[in-house]
């Protein structure tokens, strides 16, 4: 078994048992699996407000907080552009690309800075970032867990947030859809991208309320949430404010 | 259908297009979106498709020629087998000739291309050096193998997309692949959300959907992502779309953050 393998299995478990210490034990799993010296997951609600939830040390909180006072860095960066930021060396990174944070980085031992955002398309929740003390790339193994972990910290920080709507309409044992995210189906499916869009268009709530309307839906009656994305995009099912419970 | 000689000037004014689009401020999706719609004017195909790597050990679709359901779920099915999936890991060329031959090496695809109306299907790899990031779909509602020119032609279009996928100004930057890649996945799934909410505020179906806004985007000059996260973020842009001439009442829902 690879760490990769390792660090699938992990991921997979910590976000089936969900709870308050998720995003924690992701970001302690990326330490212990992933060439990486540190990691930290942040919420965010906009380049300006955050809120740290995980940092595995004071190095990488520094680090952090240092972007976020600045209000410049790879973390904005990402969040904003919706897209990894991945620096191989702090120490080698251009003038005038963050001047001010570049600058204050190179006093941290901080080189290698991966950061991704926690996003499914126009969800975003915040940021994962992980570094390393020597400078060097997150390729092959460590890029696909890396990005596999940022999924998982979706995943998590999701069902933190859609506590309230996945408790009072679940049956309580359901969770076929929490692999998905791992195997690549059946949460990463087109139907379930458009069915979100549809409650969006149907309810006038947020992208990840409507995604937390489908997911507690499948849950409460025991169905793949692919399945039902499948009878929302085809008008057999419609979320109307009954739905609301 | 198109034969190598006729269409020439038709990929002379592709070419011109591609270049102008890759030396501007352009829109990945959008123009991945343009490839495909070109593959079906410049090459006799009839439907074409691209899909890339999410880099965690699967592909998924980014653009379609057509948003028509029955070929999107066909270009999802070949995330797990099909020729698209052996051309992406073997880095080389995969055709399929006649789908009504009995195939043993992807008998589930094989039926869904031929109940989508297909016949044959050429897959050309995304290469860039010594790694495949992606490939380019072709489709054929009649049997039989495309000519060489055309294949080279599919292939220079393949190859405009991975270039499109890195911007030129960041090439030489090392974990850039990553950075759009990753990028131009989550496009689309914005893509996707938008054509759903569009569709679950009239009656229009999600192809139909897909139309308005890409449209829009082009009559208005804006980027195809950028619109489509309107769409999603803001109630006015999406009724802006559906009713053009009713004066819209003003309501923003609230970002989407805790």
């Amino acid at each position: 078994m690879t760490d990769l393998d390792r660090l699938n299995v992990l991921l997979r478990s910590i976000v089936a048992e969900g709870g308050a210490d998720g995003p924690r034990r992701i970001g302690a799993a990326c330490v212990e699996l992933l060439p990486v010296a540190g990691s930290a997951i942040t919420l965010m609600t906009g380049t300006d407000a955050q809120e740290p939830v995980y940092a595995s040390d004071a190095v990488v909180s520094q680090l952090d907080a240092l972007q976020f006072s600045l209000g410049e860095g790879p973390c904005v960066e990402a969040f904003a552009e919706r897209r990894p930021v991945l620096i191989t060396d702090l120490a080698e990174v251009a003038d005038g690309r963050w001047p001010m944070f570049a600058h204050a980085a190179r006093d941290t031992p901080v080189r290698g800075l991966f950061v991704f955002p926690l996003q499914l398309g126009a969800i975003t929740v915040g940021v994962l970032d992980l570094y390393r003390l020597e400078p060097g790339g997150l390729a092959g193994d460590g890029l696909a867990g890396a990005l596999r972990a940022a999924d998982a910290a979706l995943w998590s920080l999701l069902g933190l947030r859609a506590g309230e709507t996945l408790n009072t309409t679940t049956n309580g044992t359901g969770s076929k859809d929490l692999p998905g995210w791992l195997s690549g189906a059946p949460l990463h499916r087109s139907e379930v991208y458009q069915a979100t869009g549809m409650i969006i268009g149907q309810l006038d709530v947020t992208a990840a309320i409507a995604l937390a309307k489908l997911r507690g839906f499948a849950f409460a009656h025991d169905r793949p949430i692919d399945e039902v994305a499948r009878d929302v995009v085809a008008r057999r099912l419609q979320f109307d404010d009954e739905e609301l419970g | 259908m198109n034969t190598a000689d006729d269409h020439e000037p038709a990929l002379a004014e592709a070419l011109v297009h591609l270049a102008d689009t890759l030396v501007d401020d352009y829109d990945v999706i959008d123009l991945l979106d343009r490839l495909t719609e070109y593959c079906v004017r410049l090459l006799p195909i009839d439907a074409a498709g691209l899909v890339l790597s999410d880099q965690r050990g699967h592909l998924r679709v980014v653009s379609s020629s057509t948003e028509q359901a029955q070929v999107m779920e066909l270009f999802q099915l070949e995330a797990d087998e099909g020729p698209c999936l052996d051309s992406f890991h073997t880095g080389e060329p995969v055709t399929a000739p006649d789908l009504h031959e009995p195939t043993e090496q992807w008998p589930r695809f094989a039926e869904h291309a031929v109940h989508a109306g297909f016949r044959s299907v050429h897959a050309l790899p995304m290469r860039l050096r010594n790694e495949t990031i992606g490939a380019l779909n072709l489709f054929r509602t009649e049997p039989g193998t495309l000519a060489q020119t055309d294949l080279r032609i599919g292939q220079a279009l393949a190859d405009m997309a991975t270039i499109g996928i890195l911007h030129e100004q960041t090439i030489r930057r090392a974990d850039v692949l990553a950075e759009q890649l990753q990028g131009a996945l989550n496009s689309r799934v914005i893509i996707e959300q938008a054509k759903g909410v569009l569709s679950g505020r009239s009656q229009l179906d999600l192809a139909q959907a897909f139309t308005l806004l890409r449209n829009h985007s082009r009559n208005t000059n804006q980027r195809l992502s950028d619109l489509a996260l309107s769409v999603i973020t803001d109630r006015t842009a999406a009724d802006l779309l559906l009713h053009p001439t009713i004066h819209p009442r003003r309501s923003h829902r609230d970002g989407d953050q805790p």
